[in-house]
């Protein structure tokens, strides 16, 4: 295997995604959760800017990257800020324990 | 943009404007809305009455909305438009007898804003052309059928009727949606005139695919075989609702689909039999329940689905003249009876028949347009129910087995036999309670005249009417364009020997009703098939049964719901790797 730059980012990409999708798997705290996806949004982030590369496109790779930026913001926003409701109302930011609509 | 163009546009356009206004209106502004609801449905009929005059084979109206669907195209065709002006001016009257019937009935603006959202739609679905506006439009009128259903919506049984009638008929919804996809897949687009221009170079297997598709949407929404037992429950919406959608208009979207693509579908083996067995099964079982119902309402319900029958039979045996033009008829008898029966149950409070009776003295006006709208009903000579069902009748003759035919003319006769039990049970014999029925109002009347006037002249259109489609429809009506009289139509079906049979057995069916005393043994012996049929021949039963089992599967599909984040992400995971291991395996196959 080379580590030309494509692969590099290529592994990044892929660290990024699996630490992310770990993260959303186990973790249990609210803000750990929005902190995960964070991370697994970066990862697809880089796979756009990669892409745009490959297929030499980069402008377009990069103004995706940028749409994609501005939408993530807008979620880590929304996120945290239901967490911060989330522990006023429910006095947890356990994810397991808000199960005040189940029957 | 020419004329028709516009003219097209209005007739969609003002009802949905008025929808707007209405709700904008607000429901404290009784009197602005039962100015404006009128109005609007008023100039959209005129329109539609106007844009008859302007019809043609030809596109007439594209709205251009990007490159993926194709264009929003409009053809003002025979079919298109006198449906269209069907639903237009029977909505119009509807909206009119609204005025008296829905007088102190809270949430108004909700009740008009529907009732012209729904004519609009209509109008729609009959005049595009392009088949996925068609299924847009199509829910529409599903969408406004289910909210007016359940207008009283603090009444449980409304708001069953309609989730019942709206889930049916998205069966239907599904049917035309698969139907309409594979039109795109091998056509390439969704224009109606184009797929009937190929259809012939298509594999007939795929065309029959289509064909049963489409079939299956027009038995759920026009409450064919087996799909009948939502019409019933639909009666709880309020009567003027139950005579414009119930009766006159979108319960004949399933036949006019049939119709549409009746020229695609007729070489497809079996396809034609399937469409007037369905009719013939669902005209004699929906007559035989009609004939043991005690609700008013639900006795016309019963024959709508019956009359409706009959259109399918003619749809299968190749009548598209008769089929359309017994729509019309129909339309016109069965809003004229929902009406009357309406300005009944309006004046008395009840809907059961056994309570009511000698109501003819109270009411004589209600009275005398219901008997006219059921003479029609019924097929007695020169009511325009008459001829139409001749003509019907005529071409199952022809063109059917002889043993289908046999059980139109049987339904003929019983549907004859319903119609005067119901008549003579609301107007006449003595008092069953203490009534005191008031005639009907102003608005009333404006509705139910017109109407009336309509049943017994409408038939004297058959000439231009044929004309009318057969100069529109070039895949209709491949040879020249019909120059038949109204005349020569009428001698026509005069002559044959198949009306005199028809006639006498309608006339049987009229004499089982006066002499019903002497008959008391036959009635006697028939009891349990009554019973049997007044519960709807075992398919509420079935319905249930569907109804309780989707909801024990759902009780137990319950525990894979967690709502945990963890295990939802792991569903996701587990989802890609199969995704992932699928293209693998494709890639090394």
């Amino acid at each position: 295997m080379n580590f030309s730059i494509p692969n590099v980012i290529l592994l990044a990409v892929l660290g990024l995604l699996g630490v992310g999708l770990y993260g959303l798997l186990v973790m249990r705290n609210l803000i750990k959760v929005v902190v995960a996806l964070q991370i697994l949004a970066k990862g697809a982030i880089l796979a756009l800017v990669l892409a745009g590369r490959m297929q030499g496109a980069i402008g377009i790779g990069q103004s995706m990257a940028l749409t994609v930026i501005v939408a993530d913001t807008v979620i880590a926003v929304i996120g945290l800020s239901l967490a911060v409701q989330v522990r006023r109302h429910c006095g947890t930011l356990d994810v397991q324990a808000l199960s005040s609509l189940r029957r | 943009m020419t004329i028709t163009a516009w003219l097209i546009i209005a007739v969609i356009g003002l009802p949905w404007v008025g929808a707007v206004a209405a709700w904008a209106a607000g429901e404290k502004r009784v009197k602005l809305l039962n100015i404006l609801a009128p109005c609007f449905s008023l100039a959209a009929g005129l329109a539609a009455l106007l844009l008859i005059g302007f019809s043609s084979a030809k596109v007439s109206l594209s709205l251009p909305v990007g490159g993926a669907f194709g264009d929003f195209s409009f053809t003002p065709d025979g079919l298109g438009v006198a449906l269209a002006a069907i639903a237009t001016v029977i909505g119009s009257l509807a909206v009119i007898f609204s005025i008296d019937y829905m007088r102190g009935e809270s949430q108004l603006s909700r009740y008009y804003a529907l009732v012209l959202f729904f004519i609009g739609a209509m109008a729609g679905l009959v005049l595009t052309n392009s088949l996925l506006l068609m299924f847009v439009f199509w829910e529409i009128t599903a969408l406004c059928s289910y909210a007016l259903i359940s207008f009283y919506n603090d009444d449980p049984k409304a708001v069953a009727g309609g989730i019942k009638a709206l889930i049916i008929t998205q069966l239907g919804g599904i049917g035309l949606l698969a139907g309409a996809l594979l039109v795109y897949t091998q056509t390439g687009s969704f224009e109606i005139s184009n797929f009937l221009s190929i259809a012939h170079s298509l594999s007939p297997i795929l065309l029959a695919w289509m064909g049963f598709g489409f079939l299956i949407a027009a038995a759920a929404k026009s409450a064919q075989f087996p799909f009948q037992t939502w019409l019933p429950d639909a009666m709880e919406a309020p009567t003027p609702i139950s005579a414009l959608i119930h009766a006159a208009t979108m319960v004949n979207a399933g036949v006019y689909l049939l119709v549409r693509f009746y020229p695609a579908f007729r070489e497809v083996i079996g396809w034609p039999m399937a469409v007037m067995i369905i009719g013939a099964i669902t005209t004699l079982m929906a007559a035989v329940m009609a004939l043991v119902a005690n609700d008013l309402k639900r006795v016309l319900a019963y024959s709508t689905v019956s009359q409706l029958g009959y259109m399918v039979y003619a749809v299968g045996a190749g009548g598209v003249m008769s089929s359309q033009f017994h729509l019309l008829s129909h339309a016109i008898f069965k809003a004229l009876l929902f009406l009357a029966a309406g300005a009944v149950i309006h004046s008395v409070g009840t809907r059961d028949m056994r309570q009511m009776g000698g109501l003819g003295r109270q009411m004589p006006i209600v009275r005398t347009v219901f008997i006219i709208g059921a003479l029609a009903l019924a097929g007695i000579p020169i009511f325009n129910g008459f001829w139409s069902k001749e003509l019907i009748l005529e071409t199952g003759l022809t063109n059917g087995p002889f043993v289908l035919y046999l059980v139109m003319v049987f339904s003929a006769g019983l549907t004859a036999l319903y119609t005067f039990r119901c008549v003579w049970l609301v107007f006449y014999g003595e008092p069953r309670t203490q009534m005191h029925g008031h005639d009907a109002g102003i608005a009333m009347r404006v509705a139910l005249v017109p109407l009336a006037f309509g049943v017994v002249t409408s038939w004297l259109l058959a000439g231009p009417f044929e004309h009318l489609l057969s100069s529109t429809l070039p895949f209709h009506f491949p040879g020249a364009v019909s120059t038949t009289s109204t005349w020569e139509i009428l001698m026509e079906v005069v002559t044959t020997p198949a009306t005199l049979f028809a006639l006498v057995i309608i006339a049987l069916g009229l004499a089982g009703w006066w002499w019903r005393d002497r008959l008391s043994g036959l009635t006697k012996a028939l009891q349990g098939f009554s019973r049997f049929a007044a519960d709807s021949f075992g398919f509420e039963k079935i319905n249930k049964a569907i109804v309780n089992e989707a909801q024990t599967s759902g009780e137990a599909l319950r525990v894979t719901q967690t709502g945990q984040l963890n295990w939802n992400v792991a569903g996701i995971l587990i989802g890609l790797v199969a995704v992932l291991v699928t293209l693998l395996l494709g890639a090394g196959l």
